[in-house]
């Protein structure tokens, strides 16, 4: 057996599906494709597969990965993409398929690009007023936690966080902490945002790509 | 593709994979290649409407044709209906993204009578007036389809035109005529007055109803040419009949998420109280070879690991041992389960049960429907004592220790003992488990026993029956409970006051149209789900239209009485329900189709089980 790490986006429709979804989603498409995937020896077999760094729902991703263990066989890379692709819906497009050379734990941080699109304000404003939040001391945000909604400070996390105008929209980008350990959801920037600008704007969200501990990019 | 506007409300709202399409198998195609928008739509949310046969096979169908694009469209839950309302979106397919108002057909399948709300306020929410008379051009057209037009008397005022029977053939029919007169900017009315000539359509509006002083009805008048009576189409040859190669396979968990194949249609039994058994006669069966590769291509198409072999009594095709071994041959290289969704108390075999059992072993369920022998044989359910204790020792030697039974009560003739001999009958089943030397070593059984209640419906032999009042239904529903005696028995129930409702409409005439509209006026929606259903805005509305609801459910009608549906021909004869009517009050059963033709009428399709050689007869 080998273990094979799938590289695909989530994109358009499919970011409106939740980890559990797509999950699902990958399982049938493994099924429908025909890959000979490994499955556990146990009294309950169940196939190997796990998401690198799920995804919220509503967020986009144009780097997100699986690892799947495969029984020995002789299909080549570009056989197992196009397999998969065939048997996946459009807005789940596969690209690569690499040997994993991190490990899942290894993810330290992600990149993402938001697109707000701020209500009665045009673009310039809004971004003078962000980069005026983001100078300030603290970011209190309101977070939902498994104990109740928490205040946290989101702003020791803001260090490589920036906002443009583009094409009449807002652009942030921004690097947060991913990953098991200690992991910010960029969604809190848009909630900072809506509280200390009194705006509201909707937020197109894409995870652009994830890191380790180093800034190196996630293999 | 849904548009940014739908994106932004979808992060306000639960499940928004409900409202975005974009799934496998999903058909796209160009607006300005087709001559006809068709919007598919289920008058229920997506998870539901999904799950639906029907809907999986017309889809397909109506898409091989070039010129026609079928689209799909629920009923957004409350949530999604509020964001579109607020935001002015109009109710959209989920292929396209576009509004609905703009296609040509808008159509419904009518699956059961507490979703007609749901219909009005999705017209409502596309746009599109209420009122078939208030809508005057050629489109959109407001047509439906399903089991629930046999009697589509309480949405007459709402609807163009209905399609009786199995829509296969019929769609594409009166698709094919409307391209016709759409492309000669031809009436609306020269079209439903031609569209009534095809048969297995029923233009409503094409019939006068008369009523007596009593309120029953007194006659129903075609005009223009309309026949007297509409005789429902079907698909005679199975094998031929079009199925689809692929399903839509959805991003969300839907209700049932697997493959379905359809082994046959009809059944065999005339058990009195269910409409599908007389209403889909004709039994059909496909073949062997037919099922084993329509269940193949699914299964290659979809990448679903599980089979559902489903129709109305699976377990009566002659040929599920060969089937089950047929498909055996492929699905566990692969790891694809078989599962079959309804079982038969009286021929559950240990044979049937190992074929299936490597699937998963969630619980068995059987429908014995009444407590006693002498109700069985009341609603001609042949099946008795000794056949459930058989069946259900082959599941505890099996390993399985829940069993669900389903019981209805209210039935004709029912009395309270009978209601106590569901409870006995659970108990006895849980005596059978104790004393099955084979049981599952150290594990305790659960037997729920359901009951529900009995709503009479049109085309079957208690079409003319009362309803139990609610009052009624509630006692008989403590007194079951009162009769458990041990918590190994589970008793559960259902609401009366949504049974009740659904008994008006499902026998109910056009005068009720205008409850529809007040109960949708006053926000009734989503009625079949328990959060949603209030009984006390429906009996408000049926105030406001001085209409007794009581009259439609509670009233015995009398044989001779015209029935709002009596111009719906099903095949099967009112006089064959007149007498097994007769025959349910004199405690006489009736052998089943297979056994001996009892000449309900359904042999005037001319195929089926009706031509069949029985082995008695050979």
């Amino acid at each position: 057996m080998k273990n094979v790490r799938i590289w695909f986006k989530k994109i358009g429709t499919a970011r409106f599906i939740s980890h559990l979804d797509l999950n699902r989603c990958m399982l049938r498409a493994i099924h429908k494709a025909k890959i000979p995937l490994w499955y556990t020896q146990g009294y309950n077999p169940h196939a190997f597969i796990t998401f690198a760094l799920p995804l919220s729902l509503g967020i986009a991703g144009e780097r997100e990965c699986m690892d799947i263990r495969l029984e020995d066989n002789e299909l080549t890379r570009e056989e197992l993409i196009n397999r998969l692709n065939a048997a996946l819906p459009d807005d789940i497009p596969v690209f690569d398929a690499t040997e994993p050379v991190m490990k899942p734990g290894e993810i330290a941080y992600a990149s993402f690009i938001m697109e707000l699109e701020p209500e009665n304000l045009s673009a310039e404003d809004a971004v003078s007023q962000i980069k005026g939040m983001l100078g300030q001391e603290n970011i209190i945000v309101p977070k939902h936690t498994k104990n109740g909604i928490i205040d946290l400070d989101i702003k020791p996390y803001l260090g490589k966080t920036e906002a443009a105008p583009k094409n009449g929209l807002v652009e942030m980008q921004t690097v947060l902490p991913a990953g098991s350990t200690m992991n910010v959801n960029p969604s809190l920037i848009c909630d900072a945002v809506k509280k200390y600008l009194n705006l509201d704007f909707y937020a197109d969200i894409t995870r652009i790509n994830i890191y380790n501990a180093d800034f190196r990019i996630f293999e | 593709m849904i548009t940014k506007k739908i994106e932004k409300l979808l992060a306000n709202v639960q499940k928004p994979g409900r409202y975005v399409g974009g799934e496998l198998n999903s058909v796209i195609k160009q607006r300005d290649e087709v001559d006809v928008r068709f919007a598919f739509c289920f008058p229920d949310i997506y998870e539901v409407g999904m799950s639906h046969l029907g809907m999986k096979i017309l889809y397909s169908q109506l898409n091989t044709l070039p010129y026609v694009w079928c689209e799909r469209v629920f009923a957004p839950w409350t949530d999604m209906e509020e964001q579109m309302r607020k935001n002015h979106v109009p109710l959209y397919a989920l292929e396209s993204g576009d509004g609905i108002a703009g296609f040509d057909f808008i159509a419904f399948t009518l699956q059961y009578e507490l979703s007609y709300t749901n219909i009005l306020n999705m017209l409502d929410l596309a746009g599109i007036p209420l009122k078939a008379s208030d809508r005057h051009g050629l489109s959109p057209l407001v047509v439906a389809g399903g089991p629930c037009t046999c009697n589509s008397e309480p949405l007459a005022d709402f609807f163009d035109l209905f399609f009786i029977g199995e829509g296969e053939e019929v769609d594409g029919e009166v698709i094919e005529l409307y391209r016709e007169y759409k492309k000669q900017n031809r009436p609306k009315e020269e079209f439903l007055i031609a569209a009534a000539k095809i048969p297995g359509v029923y233009v409503p509006s094409l019939y006068t109803i008369t009523y007596h002083d009593d309120g029953t009805v007194k006659a129903i008048t075609p005009k223009c040419g309309a026949p007297e009576t509409i005789k429902k189409r079907v698909m005679m040859d199975m094998d031929k009949s079009y199925f689809p190669d692929k399903f839509v396979v959805p991003y969300i968990e839907i209700v049932h998420d697997r493959t379905v194949a359809e082994v046959l249609r009809g059944c065999i039994r005339g058990c009195r109280f269910c409409q599908a058994g007389f209403l889909y006669r004709p039994f059909r069966e496909k073949s062997v070879g037919v099922i084993d590769k329509q269940c193949h291509d699914l299964c290659d198409n979809t990448g679903y690991d599980e089979i559902s072999l489903s129709s109305l009594s699976t377990s009566d095709y002659s040929q599920i041992n060969e089937l089950l071994d047929q498909l055996l041959t492929w699905t566990k290289a692969e790891k694809t389960g078989v599962s079959l969704p309804s079982l038969r108390v009286d021929n559950f075999s240990t044979e049937l049960m190992s074929k299936i059992k490597s699937v998963r072993r969630s619980g068995l369920t059987f429908a014995p429907e009444a407590g006693t022998q002498r109700l069985r044989d009341v609603i001609n359910k042949n099946v008795t004592e000794e056949d459930l204790f058989k069946t259900v020792n082959t599941a505890f030697k099996g390993g399985w220790t829940t069993i669900k039974l389903y019981f209805i009560i209210g039935l004709p003739t029912e009395t309270l003992d009978d209601v106590a001999g569901i409870a006995e009958l659970g108990q006895k089943v849980v005596d059978a488990f104790y004393e099955n030397p084979d049981k599952p070593k150290g594990k305790s059984v659960k037997v729920t026993v359901s009951a529900s209640s009995f709503v009479p419906k049109p085309f079957t032999p208690f079409q003319w029956e009362p309803q139990d009042t609610i009052e009624t239904l509630h006692q008989k529903q403590r007194h079951l409970i009162s009769s458990v005696k041990t918590r190994k028995v589970e008793p559960s129930w259902h609401d009366a006051d949504v049974s009740f409702l659904e008994a008006v409409f499902a026998r109910g005439d056009r005068r009720l149209c205008d409850v529809l509209l007040e109960a949708h006026k006053a926000g009734c929606k989503m009625d079949g789900w328990q959060d949603c259903f209030s009984l006390a805005k429906w009996l408000e509305a049926f105030q406001k239209c001085g209409i007794d609801p009581a009259f439609y459910a509670n009233r015995r009608r009398s044989f001779d009485e015209v029935l709002p549906w009596d111009h719906i021909d099903c095949g099967v004869k009112k006089s064959f329900l007149i007498d097994e009517c007769k025959r349910a009050y004199a405690d006489q059963t009736t052998p089943n189709c297979r056994e001996q033709c009892s000449s309900c009428g359904a042999a005037c399709f001319k195929g089926g089980i009706c031509f069949e050689k029985r082995p008695n007869l050979v």
